[in-house]
């Protein structure tokens, strides 16, 4: 499969899947018993003004067939038209390019001390005893058991409340990211430990380990040349995962360390029912994923050319 | 699975249904009492986990907490289940062309990060512990749907599967003798593995406060309420976060002795 | 002149197992030594503690490896001799080179102490082109899955000479190969022996082995039990096991001698094929995304004989296996069972008429459900899938598991237990319960140790005499294919390019690609 074939694919089925999911919203709005216009307002509990409604009806072209409104809707869409924010009042376009950057840069944090974490454990399992390696297992599954909410709270306890060595909230120097990336990195770190670990080995068995301690190489040149890279490729192909599943942990960490973020922008979507707002912040991770997955699968394709088309 | 995981995680098991069934017998106490003068007592001999903001003992609160988590947990994880089987095997023994539709639809539920899917069917339901294990059940779902389709389509195409039909095995004796009872074991390891999970995201739920509302004494719920004093009673949150990593950790463990895989969901 | 590898009473522990004892032998240059045994005979270990990569613990009274001292070498002294002085090739290249890496890569690992990037480059292409790789520089930068069979095994090979060693290690570096490029690595082994330089050869092969040794020490559970020149071994075995193995060896015996030392020889008395051919097939054809796989491929086989089809990997002939079972629609032509139509037909309609066609694979372990015991897939198979009890059926099991000669006590152990010859013999105990007029055999015997395969195949020649099965016996092993086929068809690209009894094919055979084939027989009786 050619390159451009390759690519031309993940566009076109992003696409279809960013279609899919604006689709399910727009038929969950309408599910929901009672005026859509007040479902958009925030629910019968919101008490919008007539006005208000009034609006949104216009807005949305609720007095238009269902049809037209469906076209209307994704129609605005194309235009990256999410409508404005009942909450805030602001078009939920500009109150995404607010909080965005934060949620990214703190995942990509954790993302990156997540695998460093992995591969420092992974590569000290290969050489642990008996005990040490149940010990390693135990830690490893305590850590991808862990609730975020939870190990945020103890870690600001320890490090913040009772040591004082790091702030629980953002200061503004940076300091104040390291407890919630670590809160973010550590569940996800023990998950890749345990998937590097068993590559790791499996590489390090290989028969081209052997072959390349036959030329001369040391276990260590070993390791890095051929281990390193067995032990990337499927941590690599769970990225997808590992992204979304620490997007999910920022709502999360966003609440725990109150941190503005896409996270905590969706919680109090939720929690006011902002459909605009929700809708916008679905369709944007589920866009963020999609980017996650064409990288990755880039990367892959790059690493193993041979592999990822079979 | 060896002896030693087989008797554990017997032991485990047993433990959590006799603490979920008969609370009453771990500790007597009335999980919702208040007694406004015990408030903020740290661990103790009488109150070996401390008391609440309210009074109320935690240990009795933890114990009596474990039957909600678990149902949540286990209602969320076979509604999940179910709708993954449904699903995955449609989608495996199905024309090309409709298991490439089904799988197209599982990606787009899987783009949406698990627990934001959660969110955004409670936008839909308004909070409470009903709209919790649809909210949890439905977004884990996708993952293990594409597990289950996998699984099914690695057996289907199988030399065991081959061998049956050069013996002349009919469809019928194929998929009852062969096909449905090596399916079920790597999802029994699946389900276990899934529990665990789902205990984990239904309280985040209740953590958000779109869960189980206060004053049940729900992990997550317990945990969202120690947090603001987490400076003056750190045992308000450390206990019930322990639980939860007992009952996730432990399902892990199952999980993984049964060999299932981690990264499933 | 001195041995280059001198070893005396070498033992070789893994932690309270010794799995090499008292092994001595020397290697001097312009010289093959090859160490022959079959699985877990510790001569795969013995090769790697030349290396210092045995993993165990090595004591001897001499380990003398190009003047050093192999028992006191530190890790940092052993690197400079591997590779350097002392290299291997390994068995399957696929395998043993990083499929992540270009092969290119690899090679110039092994030169550190060339500074230049550009001057380890030169070097690598340099190598590659004297192993007969075109366009070096261009093979240097792709990685070993995007390489043919060929190129990779000369990427292998190159990688362990880019150093000019004195000493090559080839561990069965042949297994596994198809017929051209075993004699692709042979004669690449030969040239370096014919360089002035030793090779040790690790194999079970001992009609490889024939072919390239000057001497041949045979091993069994750890211990060298003889050892001589090449000739006098092969041709006046002194040992019970040397004489074991050398039976073993199919090639040139006879159809239904005994290969094993156990069988007895049995009265051969079988009718003239008569009547309609058990099997038939007409101009099958199947092709994947374009590319044709099997071509306008037709054949008989009569009943109580044997068909043999011999094609090397990616011939086509498992294919045609498929095709035969039904397991695959044919895009053209059909098959006939005892006279009765059976492909291309809708699964329902031919039901009744799998009773009458088996099938024995590889690797049975894949065919069998791992939840049934030995005595369930036999009840099974005799119940037609109505039952995995053996209660009511104990006298028809123990008269299969006797037929092929699996011990009884073995009915309640799961398939995962058995050795790979119980394995086998379950599996075609399995696929002889409904009594079936055809076997298709596909590699039976590929994945098994010689003397193993030995009393598969004695087993599969008395069965086909006491019940005048007939067989389709698919196999990449000329030797194999020689001893059990009746009549042979070569198998190339898709297509028979020859079809003919098999003392015809193989004495005189017709096609340039079978005459090419043949070559890489190997003869020594």
């Amino acid at each position: 499969m050619g390159t451009l074939r390759w690519a031309a694919g993940r566009v076109g089925g992003a696409l279809v899947v960013l279609w899919l999911v604006a689709t399910a919203i727009f038929i969950g709005v309408r599910l929901i018993p009672g005026d859509p216009a007040e479902a958009i307002m925030g629910g019968p509990g919101s008490q919008a003004s007539a006005e208000a409604l009034a609006a949104a009806r216009a807005d949305y072209g609720l007095d238009e067939p269902l049809r037209v409104q469906y076209l209307m809707f994704l129609g605005k869409l194309l235009r990256l038209d999410f409508g404005t924010s009942y909450a805030l009042r602001d078009p939920v376009l500009g109150i995404m390019g607010q909080v965005l950057p934060q949620t990214i840069v703190l995942s990509l944090l954790a993302l990156l001390l997540a695998w460093v974490l992995a591969l420092v454990f992974a590569a000290a399992s290969l050489r642990a005893t008996r005990v040490g390696a149940v010990l390693g297992n135990a830690v490893e599954i305590i850590a991808a058991a862990v609730p975020h909410f939870w190990l945020g709270a103890v870690l600001i306890m320890v490090f913040s409340s009772t040591l004082g060595w790091l702030p629980a909230v953002d200061n503004g120097t940076g300091a104040g990211l390291v407890l919630p990336v670590l809160t973010l990195a550590l569940p996800l770190a023990g998950f890749l430990t345990q998937l590097m670990r068993d590559s790791l080995s499996t590489a390090l068995a290989s028969p081209f380990s052997l072959a390349a301690r036959a030329r001369g190489d040391s276990r260590l040149q070993v390791f890095w040349r051929h281990g390193l890279r067995h032990a990337a490729l499927p941590a690599l192909g769970m990225t997808g995962w590992a992204f979304s599943s620490l997007l999910s942990g920022a709502v999360v960490v966003e609440a725990v360390f109150a941190r503005p973020g896409l996270g905590r922008a969706l919680l109090s979507a939720v929690l006011s029912r902002d459909i605009p707002m929700v809708t916008g912040i679905a369709l944007f991770s589920a866009a963020i994923y999609m980017v996650v997955m064409a990288l990755t699968e880039g990367i892959e394709r790059a690493l193993h050319p041979a592999g990822v088309d079979s | 699975m060896s002896r030693w995981a087989r008797i554990g995680s017997t032991l485990f098991v047993l433990l959590l249904l006799l603490v979920a069934l008969v609370p009453g017998w771990l500790a007597p106490g009335d999980p919702l009492a208040i007694d406004p003068a015990e408030a903020f007592q740290s661990p103790s001999p009488a109150h070996p986990m401390g008391t609440d903001e309210s009074g109320r003992d935690v240990l009795t609160r933890v114990v009596h907490g474990a039957r909600d988590s678990l149902v949540i947990g286990i209602a969320a994880t076979a509604l999940g289940m179910g709708v993954a089987i449904v699903l995955g095997t449609a989608a495996a023994l199905s024309p090309r062309w409709l298991d490439a539709g089904i799988l197209r639809l599982l990606e787009a539920l899987y783009a949406i990060p698990s627990l934001l899917m959660a969110l955004l069917i409670i936008a839909f339901t308004g909070p409470g512990v009903g709209p919790a294990i649809v909210a949890v059940g439905l977004s884990t779902a996708p993952g293990y749907a594409r597990l289950v389709r996998s699984q099914i389509r690695t057996l289907r195409h199988s030399e065991m599967l081959q061998a049956a039909t050069v013996l002349g095995r009919g469809t019928l004796l194929r998929v009852r003798n062969h096909l449905v009872p090596n399916a079920l074991r790597p999802l029994l390891a699946l389900i276990t593995l899934g529990v665990g999970q789902a205990v984990i995201w239904a309280s985040a739920l209740s953590f958000l406060g779109l869960g189980t509302p206060p004053p049940a004494p729900e992990w997550g719920a317990m945990l969202a309420a120690g947090r603001t004093y987490l400076h003056l009673a750190w045992w308000m949150s450390l206990f019930p976060g322990l639980a939860i990593v007992v009952v996730a950790a432990g399902a892990t463990m199952i999980g993984r002795a049964l060999g299932g895989k981690v990264n499933a969901a | 002149m001195s041995a280059l590898i001198s070893v005396q009473d070498l033992s070789i522990g893994f932690a309270s197992d010794t799995v090499v004892q008292g092994v001595s032998f020397e290697l001097h240059a312009g010289q093959c030594l090859a160490l022959v045994g079959e699985s877990g005979s510790g001569k795969s270990v013995t090769a790697r503690s030349l290396l210092g990569l045995s993993g165990g613990s090595v004591a001897a009274k001499r380990l003398s490896v190009l003047g050093s001292d192999g028992r006191k070498l530190s890790d940092r002294q052993w690197r400079a001799i591997r590779g350097r002085q002392v290299a291997m090739v390994l068995q399957d290249a696929l395998m043993s080179l990083d499929p992540l890496r270009p092969v290119g890569r690899e090679i110039t690992d092994a030169l550190p102490h060339l500074r230049s990037r550009a001057e380890r480059r030169r070097r690598a292409e340099a190598i590659l082109g004297e192993v007969g790789m075109d366009d070096p520089a261009r093979r240097a930068k792709q990685r070993s899955p995007e390489l043919s069979g060929g190129m990779r095994q000369r990427a292998l090979i190159a990688q362990a000479l880019v150093n000019d060693p004195l000493v090559v290690i080839a561990d069965e570096a042949t297994t596994a190969l198809d017929a051209q490029l075993t004699a692709l690595v042979l004669e690449q082994l030969r040239a370096i022996k014919e360089s002035g330089r030793a090779v040790l050869m690790i194999s079970h092969d001992l009609a490889q082995v024939a072919q390239l040794a000057d001497r041949i020490a045979v091993m069994r559970a750890g211990r060298i039990v003889e050892t001589g020149p090449a000739a006098r071994v092969l041709s006046d075995p002194q040992h019970e096991y040397t004489r074991t193995l050398l039976r073993a060896v199919p090639s040139g015996v006879p159809r239904f001698t005994p290969l094993s030392v156990t069988e007895r020889h049995l009265p051969v008395e079988r009718a003239e094929p008569s009547g309609t051919p058990a099997l038939v097939a007409t101009n099958l054809g199947k092709s994947f995304s374009g590319h044709q796989a099997v071509d306008s491929v037709s054949f008989d086989v009569p009943r109580g004989q044997t068909l043999g089809i011999v094609g090397e990997s990616g011939s086509g002939k498992t294919t045609t296996a498929r095709l035969v079972l039904g397991l695959q629609r044919p895009d053209s032509g059909s098959v006939s069972l005892l006279g009765e139509h059976f492909a291309p037909r809708r699964e329902s309609a031919r039901r009744a008429l799998r009773q009458g066609l088996g099938a024995i694979y590889q690797n049975p372990l894949g065919s069998f459900d791992p939840r049934y015991t030995a005595g369930a897939l036999l009840a099974d198979a005799l119940s037609r899938g109505r039952t995995r009890r053996v209660a009511g059926y104990r006298a028809q099991v123990s008269g299969l598991l006797e037929q092929v000669e699996l011990d009884p006590g073995l009915i309640d152990q799961y398939p995962s237990q058995l050795s790979g010859g119980q394995r086998q013999r379950l599996a075609i105990a399995r696929a002889l319960a409904p009594q079936p007029a055809v076997l298709v055999l596909d590699e039976p015997v590929s994945a098994l140790d010689v003397s193993i395969q030995a009393t598969i195949l004695d087993l599969l020649d008395r069965i086909q005499l006491e019940t005048g099965t007939s067989y389709l016996f698919i196999s990449h092993d000329l030797s194999v294919i020689e001893h059990m086929s009746d009549t042979v068809a070569v198998m190339h690209r898709g297509r028979f390019v020859e079809t003919g009894p098999t003392a015809k094919v193989f004495g005189d055979p017709q096609h340039q690609y079978t005459r090419r084939l043949l070559t890489a027989l190997p003869r020594f009786r």
